[in-house]
């Protein structure tokens, strides 16, 4: 969606356990979901 | 657009609402996602920062990610934080780009915008403001912000093609967008997508 929105640049960090030894912990790992950074620049 | 949603995008706004507004109240409450100090911790913010900041900046923080890891701010930069609830980013933001610097929040909830404004003051800020929207409609202006950061807010938002356009709208040419936000490595069934709890807890 970054790049259908026309961002140029985009990096992605490595993943963070964001939700690891929290409540939501088995439902995370159910669909393998982390947290991420995203960076990405406005072309002009 | 909205027609197209698997679930009813007023209900997921107000389960959202829900969920943050207890975060905002019962910090120390008990969640399925972390929060607080030891989230900061755990998504590698600068802890000497944290440290000197008042429970009340960081109790309430819910983030995902840490949108500074990429690219810190640069001094004097204005800086929008797209569902800033009780603050947290906006104040790591306002240290980076110093006081000739700007950043606005904006939250949907009225619990969070009074918890942050009163942290703001307390903290000596003359250079944050909180204001109350959606991501959907930003209150503010066309190319205003050099930054726009959020965490863990989009992944909320039923219609994130409306939220992306809004984000671009907001930023100057050449500005940034950093954020943090959640994906899912396996693919989620059309049955969790509907089940409004899946969104929130």
């Amino acid at each position: 969606m970054l790049v259908d929105t026309g961002f140029v640049d985009i990096q992605i960090s490595q993943p963070h356990d964001t939700f690891g030894e929290a409540r939501g912990e088995k439902k995370a790992r159910l669909f393998d979901v982390y947290g991420y950074t995203f960076l990405a620049r406005k072309l002009g | 657009m909205s027609k197209e949603l698997a679930f009813n995008p007023v209900v997921l706004r107000e389960e959202v609402k829900s969920k943050y507004r207890d975060v905002a109240i019962n910090p120390s409450g008990e969640y399925h996602f972390h929060t607080g100090r030891p989230l900061a911790r755990r998504l590698g913010y600068d802890s000497a920062l944290v440290d000197s900041m008042p429970d009340a900046a960081v109790e309430s923080f819910a983030g995902v990610a840490n949108p500074f890891s990429l690219r810190s701010l640069e001094r004097g930069e204005k800086v929008l934080d797209t569902g800033s609830g009780g603050g947290f980013d906006c104040f790591v933001a306002a240290h980076q780009v110093g006081p000739q610097g700007k950043v606005i929040g904006v939250d949907l909830l009225p619990e969070m915008l009074e918890k942050a404004r009163k942290t703001a003051e307390s903290m000596g800020l003359k250079n944050v403001e909180f204001r109350e929207g959606l991501l959907e409609e930003i209150p503010v202006e066309d190319g205003w912000a050099d930054v726009v950061i959020s965490n863990g807010v989009i992944n909320l938002c039923a219609d994130k093609k409306r939220v992306f356009s809004e984000l671009w709208r907001v930023l100057r040419p050449g500005g940034r967008l950093q954020f943090g936000d959640i994906a899912n490595g396996k693919p989620v069934p059309e049955s969790a997508i509907r089940n409004i709890d899946l969104w929130t807890a």
